[in-house]
């Protein structure tokens, strides 16, 4: 198996030991640690998981490492940065992290997502109009009870006049 | 920031119409710039203009050219003031009400918001920020997160203030004031009785100039929380902040090179917080504390 990382419609920057990625098309970010960034940038359909594994952990078990890879590509996958389905380890993330043992626990991925905001979702201050606002933003229209009110569907939730 | 100069404004070219909005007889306009943004405001009530000053945003310039890139229009009824105003942003009806003290909340709001995400050179975060030591405390959150009563706390204990809405980012990470009054709500949380206070009405002052970011505090209110964060790395920081930042989506690169600039050098703490007057104490030690050990470390002011 050679994975693929995706690369159409990514925005990346190196930060020192991560890598940031924005996905232009679904307006997601992602934070990705050393680890999943290696596998990430090294992910290009010519290596083999052993191939990126060595590029992991170098010194560690080649078992171990394997493993490592497996979850970063599950992981890289979930968050959809990675061209098709990664072949199933068998492993689950317990095991590997028990593989792997607690003091290589730093050869672990992360990888943090978000959805960004809407400017509006964003910038939603207490919203004075609910007008193009996203659901829950707390609004202060006139005549809504201006201590619980919230935008619903672009109106005020308790009947305030936006 | 000058007179607001009377003249009725028009879109520049490729901007956004407004359609038939523009046929109601709009009588009355004015122009400004604000970050970058040419923004007009019309009325078919002139002297409605003459209170608009408070309302618009901080750092607001007069224009010289009609041209604008957004327009807002506020429509009231002449003939009888019991009946609705309406305030539009462009072609969209952002409030139909009665209350036109209401009505010129909304058209500060939308502008704000307007200018937030329209302003190409600076990045807009929806944060609270206030500056102590030379170095900004950022500290970004959703409203009624409770930002607005901890920069209250933080102004009142000594730090100057930049803003209880925006920290506004350059390209080189460096906060900008956005020193609107501070909008201190009741203990009710209630917004509709909200005050606004100036900075020097709480014992404070306002920030004149940029300052970098040496704290950023991502913190959730929770009544009889203690203060134990933990540390982010900058990566984990820079998507924290991107979750508040207005233009994320419009100018993602942008956003995210001038976030990174900002936490480069700055401490990242998240965590649960219990109150507002506790923690600012603490956050004021933790900058003073940080910028110690960075004196020591490159040798400035040490005693080696």
């Amino acid at each position: 198996m050679k994975p693929v990382a995706r690369r159409d419609g990514l925005l990346t920057r190196d930060l020192k030991d991560e890598l940031l990625v924005y996905a232009r098309d679904e307006h997601r970010a992602h934070c990705l640690n050393h680890t999943a960034a290696t596998v990430f940038k090294n992910a290009d359909g010519t290596r083999t998981v052993a191939d990126l594994a060595r590029l992991v952990a170098p010194e560690a078990d080649r078992t171990a490492s394997e493993a490592v890879v497996g979850e970063t590509l599950a992981r890289l996958a979930e968050a959809g940065l990675l061209e098709g389905d990664p072949a199933a380890t068998g492993w689950s993330r317990r095991d590997v992290v028990r593989r792997v043992g607690i003091g290589a626990a730093i050869l672990l991925p992360a990888v943090a997502s978000i959805v960004a905001p809407t400017p509006a979702e964003a910038a939603a201050t207490c919203a004075t109009s609910c007008a193009s606002k996203a659901d829950g933003t707390p609004c202060t229209c006139f005549g809504a009870n201006p201590c619980t009110a919230t935008c619903v569907s672009g109106t005020c939730s308790d009947g305030g006049s936006c | 920031m000058g007179s607001l100069p009377s003249m009725m404004p028009r879109l520049r070219p490729g901007s956004a119409r407004t359609g038939r909005i523009d046929r109601l007889g709009w009588r009355a306009g004015t122009c400004f710039d604000a970050y970058g943004l040419r923004v007009g405001v019309r009325t078919n009530a002139p002297a409605l203009l003459d209170r608009l000053g408070p309302h618009l945003p901080p750092g607001w310039r007069a224009c010289a050219s009609p041209l604008v890139d957004q327009i807002f229009s506020v429509w009231v009824d002449l003939d009888d003031a019991r009946r609705p105003s309406r305030v539009y942003a462009g072609r969209s009806r952002r409030v139909r009400t009665a209350d036109l003290a209401h009505a010129f909340a909304v058209l500060e709001s939308e502008i704000r918001q307007s200018v937030a995400a329209g302003a190409e050179h600076r990045t807009f975060v929806h944060a609270g920020v206030v500056g102590w030591g030379g170095r900004a405390i950022v500290i970004p959150g959703r409203s009624r997160s409770g930002k607005t009563t901890l920069v209250a706390e933080l102004v009142k204990a000594g730090a100057l203030y930049l803003s209880d809405e925006f920290a506004v980012l350059d390209g080189r990470g460096r906060v900008h004031p956005f020193a609107k009054p501070l909008s201190i709500r009741g203990a009710s949380g209630c917004d509709r009785h909200a005050q606004a206070r100036r900075a020097e009405e709480l014992g404070g002052a306002c920030a004149t100039r940029p300052l970098p970011v040496g704290l950023v505090v991502l913190a959730e209110h929770r009544p009889g929380a203690t203060w134990r964060p933990e540390r982010l790395t900058a990566g984990q920081a820079v998507i924290e902040m991107l979750a508040h930042t207005v233009p994320a989506r419009l100018r993602p690169e942008a956003s995210l090179a001038s976030l990174e600039r900002a936490v480069a050098r700055a401490t990242v703490l998240k965590g649960a917080r219990g109150e507002a007057r506790e923690l600012a104490q603490i956050l004021l030690r933790s900058v003073e504390e940080e910028e110690t050990v960075s004196r020591h470390g490159t040798g400035e002011g040490g005693t080696t």
